[in-house]
């Protein structure tokens, strides 16, 4: 599961002032394992300054074309690994990479008729563009509607791409941007119209309702596809629901971000059951610690890849016992109710604790 | 008559078999897009057996629920409130959401005390239908999870006109009524027979569709549908541009003008001509009682331009040679000196059905070209009921 392949850069592009996309070539005995859906993510691994870190990036290329599997890298403010990416990697390293996974992802189909809603803001546009790619080529017959915020006219990701494929499928797609700080000087006094074909604002409550009343669905098997940070996919599924989207129909793949209950305090020294590999193992939780680290400080291999709340992979059944999530940002209500937890925002809340990873 | 019984045209038990198994598992005609127009809208139609409501949400997403209420199963259901949030029965005043969840039950503790817990998961939500829309149609099924509607008609969509019907607005007289509404004296399969039936056409309508040349038609199948096309008469189409009776529908490119008369299975025609985009829909009333409901959307242009076309095609050379002349002279209160295509149409529909009752009857022989659609149209409606017998 937590297995890394060694895999080489084929190539790097600098998409905007702090972003670049990086394409990796895949050996053909490899082929059929890093077979991907439109959404989902890859997991990189690094050793930097002695340590072991892996990050977590969206595939931004379509399984549907054929194009090598691409992710793109924006800068963090001080992030280590983003930077790292952005200032060192060069083609023809070798990274070590996680097979494809993740549960944002549509389902397409070539003899889908569906409207699909994407929204997305900054970075979050890369798994929307698989998606986005995916859909226009394989469903000939279903419509897209897709907002994108950014900060200003700059800092749009792959905008070429994108406007080539307005462009080509202007029958049946629709492509809106936002900017919440756009560039503009006197020598606007002389662009044409066409130039200021973006909405001043961010993609929240407002935009959406604004959106969804412009761009009704035609096709009535509609879906929402929503990434970005956290407060962006808050902003947008409360107004999705505020106007009735069901549940159901709603996808989120949150961007880091989210705020982080920080407030409350673990058990202090609890007494860990984990059921991992076919092995239980028992140990002590240090105060301070997750789940998941706990088990890795201790030499274990449990699966994980964002350590964020966002990605899922490492998600475990709780047996018995009690914690409390610091960030959640992948699992839903029903799948909290039945039990399922994320070990790597997970703290303990009552003396014995006992998990059972499934995968 | 060539692949169905004469029952199939003349008895209730046919009628009910087709009621069960044709129109209540196929995408039937709801009406357009536009009779739903705004969140909290909501209209109901019988489709088959099945009385389906369709109601926009505030996300201008439609849903279909049978319209049953699953209390004692009326048929009342309404939007009601402001937000236009629910759905209510209002006999008991039993309450939904737009999801179909069941979320009130007036005295639900004192009176429905085996109701436990949460309202939405005591088996009692609404049940739920689809909705969906093809070229700015709507169309039901009573299915939750039925197959896609480009399933049903994606094959014959390239065959249909290049008009952009969501362009187009829709003619209303000033009550309201549709375009056109007539009750037909016969089997709604003799209609349809009728409306494809290119054999006829430059002989039952000799005086009056034939501005269209019918020598040129092209025509085929695409799945169940059928599809069909004529150009304009070289006459027609050097003057079209006075001669049409409304403004030319722009979304139609002149080198593709000409008459679009698909039939959509089972029981839904669309004519698409270089001014007018028609809905033809047919709905069984009895074996041998049918009603036709045509629907009619024209430019989106003001009055005053219908009103310079109105005088520039009554001016028109065109009209005096094509278009209006009886097939026999006399009485214009005879169909067939009437120069209407229409009544022509009706007149050789109810005297086939006559007759039907004849010991005497039988189809003598059939046109290979000219009538091969008749005998394929039966077929298919034999294979459908076959398959969901």
């Amino acid at each position: 599961m937590s297995e890394f392949y060694p895999l080489q850069v084929l190539n790097i592009k600098k998409e905007t002032e702090d972003a670049v996309s990086i394409t990796f070539d895949i050996p053909q005995e490899l082929y059929s394992k890093f077979i991907y859906k439109p959404g989902q993510y890859l997991t990189l691994r690094f050793h930097l300054n002695g340590k072991e870190v892996r990050r977590s990036y969206s595939l931004c290329s379509s399984p549907f074309l054929e194009e090598y599997p691409k992710i793109a890298v924006k800068r963090v403010k001080n992030g280590l690994v983003s930077n790292h990416i952005n200032d060192t990697v060069k083609v023809g390293d070798s990274i070590d990479i996680m097979l494809p996974e993740g549960r944002f992802y549509a389902d397409v189909k070539e003899t889908n008729y569906k409207t699909y809603y994407l929204f997305c803001a900054g970075s979050g546009i890369t798994p929307i563009l698989s998606i986005l790619k995916s859909v226009l080529h394989t469903e000939a017959r279903s419509f897209v509607y897709m907002i994108y915020g950014n900060r200003h006219q700059e800092s749009i990701m792959f905008n070429d791409e994108l406007s080539a494929l307005q462009e080509q499928y202007k029958d049946r797609f629709v492509l809106i941007h936002t900017l919440s700080r756009p560039n503009s000087s006197w020598s606007d006094l002389w662009k044409t119209k066409n130039d200021y074909s973006y909405k001043k604002g961010r993609v929240d409550t407002k935009m959406v309702e604004w959106f969804i009343n412009e761009f009704p669905p035609y096709a009535q098997n509609a879906e929402y596809y929503i990434c970005g940070p956290g407060t962006m996919i808050e902003n947008t599924k409360t107004a999705l629901k505020g106007i009735d989207v069901p549940n159901t129909r709603i996808f989120t793949e949150s961007f880091g971000g989210a705020i982080e209950d920080a407030s409350v305090k673990g058990f202090k020294n609890a007494k860990l059951i984990a059921h991992l590999n076919n092995q239980r193992v028992e140990l002590t939780i240090p105060e301070g610690k997750t789940i998941l680290r706990a088990l890795i400080d201790k030499g274990q291999n449990p699966p994980y890849s964002c350590e964020g709340g966002v990605c899922s992979t490492c998600v475990c059944k709780l047996k018995q016992g009690e914690v409390h999530m610091k960030k959640n940002l992948s699992l839903d209500d029903k799948e909290v109710k039945q039990g399922n937890i994320l070990s790597c925002q997970s703290i303990p809340l009552s003396e014995i604790i006992e998990v059972e990873y499934l995968k | 008559m060539h692949a169905l019984p004469v029952e199939a045209y003349t008895s209730q038990e046919w009628l009910d078999i087709e009621l069960k198994y044709l129109f209540s598992t196929t995408w039937q005609f709801a009406g357009f897009v536009e009779d739903v127009a705004n969140p909290g809208d909501y209209i109901s139609v019988q489709a088959g057996l099945n009385n389906i409501f369709i109601i926009k949400g505030r996300d201008h997403r439609l849903r279909a629920f049978h319209n049953i209420c699953r209390h004692r199963g009326t048929q009342l259901l309404r939007a009601v409130g402001k937000t236009q949030k629910a759905i209510t029965c209002p006999y008991h005043d039993w309450t939904y959401d737009l999801e179909g969840n069941l979320i009130s039950v007036p005295k639900k503790e004192s009176e429905f005390p085996n109701l436990k817990g949460e309202l939405h998961k005591c088996d009692l939500n609404l049940h739920e239908a689809s909705v969906d829309i093809f070229k700015g149609m709507l169309f039901v099924h009573p299915e939750k999870d039925a197959p896609s509607i480009m399933d049903f008609f994606g094959e014959v969509e390239p065959y249909l006109g290049p008009h952009k019907v969501e362009e187009l607005i829709e003619y209303r007289s000033k009550n309201g009524e549709p375009f056109y509404t007539e009750e037909i004296k016969a089997n709604w399969k003799i209609v349809v027979e009728n409306y494809i039936d290119h054999y006829h056409l430059a002989h039952l309508h000799e005086g009056t569709l034939n501005m269209y040349d019918h020598a040129k038609a092209e025509f085929g199948w695409a799945g169940p549908h059928y599809w069909f096309y004529e150009p304009l008469v070289e006459d027609f189409l050097n003057d079209v541009e006075n001669a049409a009776p409304y403004p030319l529908i722009d979304s139609v490119p002149r080198d593709q003008i000409g008459a679009y008369v698909p039939w959509l299975f089972p029981n839904i025609g669309i004519t698409e001509s270089e001014s007018a985009w028609n809905t033809f829909h047919v709905l069984p009333l009895a074996p041998d009682r049918t009603l036709v409901t045509i629907r009619s959307k024209t430019m989106n242009v003001s009055e005053w331009e219908y009103t310079k076309q109105y005088s520039k095609s009554a001016l028109s050379k065109v009209w005096t040679k094509y278009g209006n002349k009886g097939k026999y002279e006399g009485d214009k209160n005879d169909p067939m000196a009437s120069g209407d295509f229409m009544l022509e149409d009706i007149y050789a529909c109810e005297q086939q059905q006559k007759s039907l009752q004849s010991p005497y009857f039988s189809v003598g022989a059939q046109a290979e070209k000219g009538e091969y659609a008749i005998q394929r149209f039966q077929e298919e409606v034999k294979k459908w009921i076959e398959k969901h017998q």
